[in-house]
């Protein structure tokens, strides 16, 4: 049972680090905005994903959505005490397509701060499925508050 | 904890504009300065940005992609002084000229809008990371 109530957030927790760790990345693009010759780069979250959840966690058509799988072990699958932040740091990639300055500085001003916005609004949608998968949990374990109050 | 590395990225960059601001307030400020203190005209300041490992180790900060920002150096600008024709000066040469200082106001007026773009991108970026961490205290 135990496996079960990990495996259910182990998932949510991976995500957010993830995208922790891509704010960072972005945070410090936008820090470099005007350093000669810097090139900015990006988290490849799927990859970063895949890596931090040992291969299971990705939107690939073909594969299980592991936050329904039925088997815990999927989730297990190379991610026991793994770092999220570790996982993602191999799939940070240089950002291609960008213009560079005369200067060799490659950050897109705009570009990083919507890619930033973004980030942060999946971000804060993350932690509200961890929270609603709290509360699911705490239903499960504790009955609906409706019964809790007339006992 | 990766969010509050954002703060620091962001803090070192907010530090470093606005010390390229302060370089653009002292051009502007010293734009007519004929004497300086070793008695030449003042010469233009511009700060040189560098990338640094945010956690302080590694040389290849971008390949990482966990790079804050410094000053590295603040350079004086090479280009030639201004020349003013003004016999009466007590500072002209024995043409009449007199040396001014090398400031822009043109190039100044634009780093002062571009430091103030990048400051507010790194303020944006704070506030953001501020508010994810608040947000993942409420989980």
């Amino acid at each position: 049972m135990i496996g079960t109530l990990d495996s259910s957030l182990e998932f949510y927790r991976q995500v957010l680090a993830v995208r922790g760790y891509r704010q960072e990345v972005l945070a410090a693009d936008i820090a470099n905005a005007s350093t000669p010759g810097f090139k900015a780069v990006d988290v490849d979250f799927a990859q970063a994903l895949e890596n931090a959840t040992g291969g299971a966690g990705t939107s690939g058509t073909d594969r299980p959505r592991t936050w329904l799988v039925e088997e815990p072990g999927q989730m297990q699958a190379g991610n026991t005490g793994g770092d999220a932040s570790a996982a993602a740091a191999g799939a940070v990639k240089y950002q291609m397509g960008t213009q560079a300055s005369l200067d060799g500085n490659s950050v897109d001003l705009d570009l990083e701060k919507t890619t930033a916005a973004s980030n942060a609004v999946d971000y804060e949608a993350v932690a509200s499925f961890t929270t609603l998968t709290l509360k699911m949990l705490s239903t499960a374990i504790n009955g609906s508050a409706g019964q809790q109050g007339g006992s | 904890m990766s969010l509050l590395g954002v703060l620091n990225i962001a803090g070192s960059g907010m530090g470093a504009e606005s010390q390229r601001l302060s370089a653009v307030a002292s051009n502007i400020a010293n734009a007519n300065t004929s004497v300086g203190p070793g008695g030449e005209p003042y010469r233009a300041r511009e700060v040189v940005f560098q990338a640094v490992a945010a956690d302080g180790g590694g040389d290849d900060a971008a390949s990482t992609g966990m790079a804050g920002v410094k000053v590295a150096a603040i350079v004086e600008s090479d280009a030639p002084l201004k020349q003013v024709y003004d016999p009466g000066s007590s500072f002209a040469d024995q043409n009449g000229y007199v040396k001014m200082p090398n400031v822009n106001n043109v190039d100044e007026m634009v780093n002062m809008l571009s430091a103030q773009q990048d400051y507010q991108a790194d303020l944006e970026a704070f506030n953001v990371a501020k508010t994810l961490a608040l947000r993942t205290l409420q989980i």
